[in-house]
């Protein structure tokens, strides 16, 4: 495993802030294919940190045996500071990096930084892999978020990665300043993986997207297929008509009964909101429709509108 | 008139309240003032409050100037929550809510702030965003605009700034991106830096939008007073913005004034190492122009940049012998 610094930035009071690649070389003159991994652009989401070191730890041993007919890069932190704060933006700038892609406007450290970064990785990716946690308000099964239009080419390459769920879902405005949507648009196949939750790790959910990623390497040829077959979950795909919303119609704490990953009936209680102050129940909230429930709210203060739950059905909502 | 225009229950009680002023009838072309979409921005929250102090007082009669003959409407507080943390953004959802248009009614608190102050304003003829400068800058009074057509022009002469950026698109989940797409004529107006209040900087935004409001007849001066000729407002295209950059880390030193002319050369200020004191680097302007943002919080980053200067292109005259 070769380590290259691809950003250095001197800070005021002692050793630089550094953005590491690490590269698992092709043992052809040329390789297969190029994978980029990219995880940490939000500091408070660990899980894609702990999938990295599992990763890099197979990896060295592959390295080894000489199994590597592609290359693969591995940007394990890529917003170190915030990550030592734990905190989702970068602490001294108070910015989301992740909204910083492609955009021309301020000049700032943050941009520079997404610029390099969107460089790197577009020079050495045929494909990518962006993974984050959910944020600190949601609970998320391990899935990968395709926006409507690039379905066609990232689909096939999803069901590869062992997650329960891959959702295509309509294209928003505010995703056009995120790195997936930037190397998407430049027509390199990237896949945002989002699961569990920010500041925590489950180590399931990680051990699941780990064998997700090596089985995606080996099926994308990166990896010498001499492996026997993992054994991998059958993704549910799922359009956006196929996805129900639960939200709060009520302020108050939200206090769940029951987990991600669970097939619920309609009219299957999933929680209940309170009113902390009164002593009052404000709410039973109950599924509207049965399906597989893949988000469940964690942070329990709401007000109206909150997201409470989310819920992929056979049949269109 | 203060009017309520979005309440929305809490967890603990008291309500989230957000208001709206208007002055004038319906039925006119109205103008739309926002401010306080970032909860740090004080300079123009305090503005928005001047204007309604003044334009109360034209409404009751008291201002013997001034007869209000157009429509006003302003939302001083946008970010309602932030406002109250004392921070840019709101600590519960770190959402940058200048990031939510056209916001949803039915979404979380942020979106519908976002989607209220949208409704409110989308009939409007004209719109202002008042802001500040970002985090740990301070910028010179001036307009922002992304497109520079005839009637984006007019109304940057109209309220007599000196200085018009023109900028590469915003952001189309922004204010300013939802109302130009809606056929509003949209600048924004950003002066200051964030968290502190810059009244002389406020004062004179004021009579610019004062200004403003008498040329396009929203207001009526009784006294007949000629219109400023003397500001010619320049525009300075994307490229003419130069940034220049720190070459180290450590404690910035500024020894010039935003909004001043530097020249190319000219010393901006130091930084300095702070376990030493020692000069580790003289920051030198790279072009000759006018200073329109300067960094505020002294400590800096390598590649950061210290300061803006929108670069003083000659026009082709100058170049002609004797000019």
């Amino acid at each position: 495993m070769l380590s290259q610094c691809v950003f250095s930035v001197e800070t005021p009071v002692g050793p630089p802030v550094e953005i590491i690649r690490h590269t698992f070389a092709s043992n052809l003159p040329k390789p297969v294919k190029r994978i980029s991994l990219i995880t940490g652009l939000h500091g408070d989401e660990l899980e894609g940190l702990y999938i990295c070191h599992r990763l890099i730890e197979t990896l060295k041993s592959l390295e080894e045996q000489n199994a590597f007919k592609g290359e693969v890069h591995i940007y394990p932190a890529v917003n170190p500071q915030a990550l030592e704060t734990g905190t989702r933006l970068w602490p001294f700038f108070s910015v989301d990096i992740n909204r910083t892609f492609g955009q021309t406007n301020t000049p700032s450290l943050p941009s520079e930084v997404s610029k390099v970064l969107l460089e790197d990785i577009k020079s050495n990716s045929d494909l990518a892999v962006d993974i984050h946690s959910s944020n600190l308000h949601l609970m998320e099964l391990p899935q990968i978020r395709i926006i409507k239009g690039f379905e066609k080419k990232l689909v096939p390459l999803a069901k590869f990665c062992n997650v329960d769920l891959i959702w295509v879902h309509p294209h928003a405005e505010i995703f056009e300043s995120t790195l997936g949507y930037s190397l998407n648009q430049a027509k390199i196949p990237t896949l945002v993986i989002e699961t569990g939750i920010c500041l925590r790790i489950n180590k399931n959910y990680c051990e699941q997207i780990v064998l997700g990623i090596l089985n995606l390497l080996q099926q994308t040829g990166i990896l010498d297929g001499d492996e026997p077959q993992a054994n991998i979950i059958p993704p549910k795909v799922v359009q956006p008509e196929c996805v129900t919303m639960i939200q709060a119609k009520n302020a108050g704490l939200f206090v769940k009964q029951t987990e991600v990953g669970q097939i619920i009936t309609e009219g299957e209680k999933i929680g209940t909101l309170i009113d902390p102050v009164e002593g009052k129940v404000l709410e039973e909230i109950c599924s509207p429709c049965s399906g597989l429930l893949f988000t469940i709210r964690e942070h329990p203060l709401t007000s109206k509108g909150t997201p409470l739950a989310r819920i992929a059905t056979e049949e269109p909502a | 008139m203060k009017e309520k225009v979005l309440s929305i229950p809490t967890a603990f009680g008291t309500p989230l309240e957000l208001y709206k002023n208007s002055w004038g009838k319906s039925g006119h072309e109205t103008l739309s003032i926002v401010s306080g979409l970032q909860g740090d921005h004080l300079n123009g929250i305090y503005l928005s409050s001047r204007l309604s102090q003044f334009l109360d007082s034209v409404v009751e009669g008291i201002d013997p100037n001034y007869t209000l003959k157009g429509q006003v409407i302003s939302f001083p507080v946008a970010n309602l929550n932030a406002i109250q943390s004392g921070s840019r953004l709101w600590p519960y959802d770190g959402m940058d809510m200048n990031l939510a248009f056209p916001g949803n009614p039915e979404g979380e608190t942020s979106e519908a702030l976002a989607s209220a102050i949208y409704t409110h304003t989308m009939d409007s003829y004209w719109g202002l965003i008042l802001q500040s400068a970002p985090p740990h800058y301070e910028d010179a009074p001036h307009i922002q605009v992304t497109k520079l057509d005839r009637r984006v022009k007019k109304l940057a002469r109209d309220l007599q700034i000196d200085t018009v950026r023109k900028l590469n698109e915003t952001p189309k989940v922004s204010l300013f991106h939802q109302w130009y797409a809606h056929d509003i004529i949209t600048v924004t107006l950003s002066a200051g830096s964030p968290r502190t209040l810059n009244v002389q900087q406020c004062e004179a935004l004021f009579q610019s939008i004062v200004n403003f409001m008498v040329a396009e007849k929203i207001l009526k001066d009784k006294r007949k007073i000629n219109p400023d000729e003397n500001t010619k407002p320049r525009f300075y295209q994307p490229d003419d913005g130069v940034a220049v950059l720190a070459g180290t880390a450590g404690m910035f030193l500024k020894e010039v004034k935003v909004g001043t002319a530097v020249q190319a050369g000219q010393k901006i200020g130091e930084i300095r190492d702070i376990y030493s004191g020692k000069r580790r680097e003289e920051i030198t302007a790279t072009a000759d122009g006018f200073l329109v943002t300067l960094r505020q919080y002294p400590i800096v980053y390598e590649k950061e940049p210290i300061a803006i200067i929108l670069t003083a292109k000659k026009s082709w005259m100058g170049y002609l012998p004797g000019s």
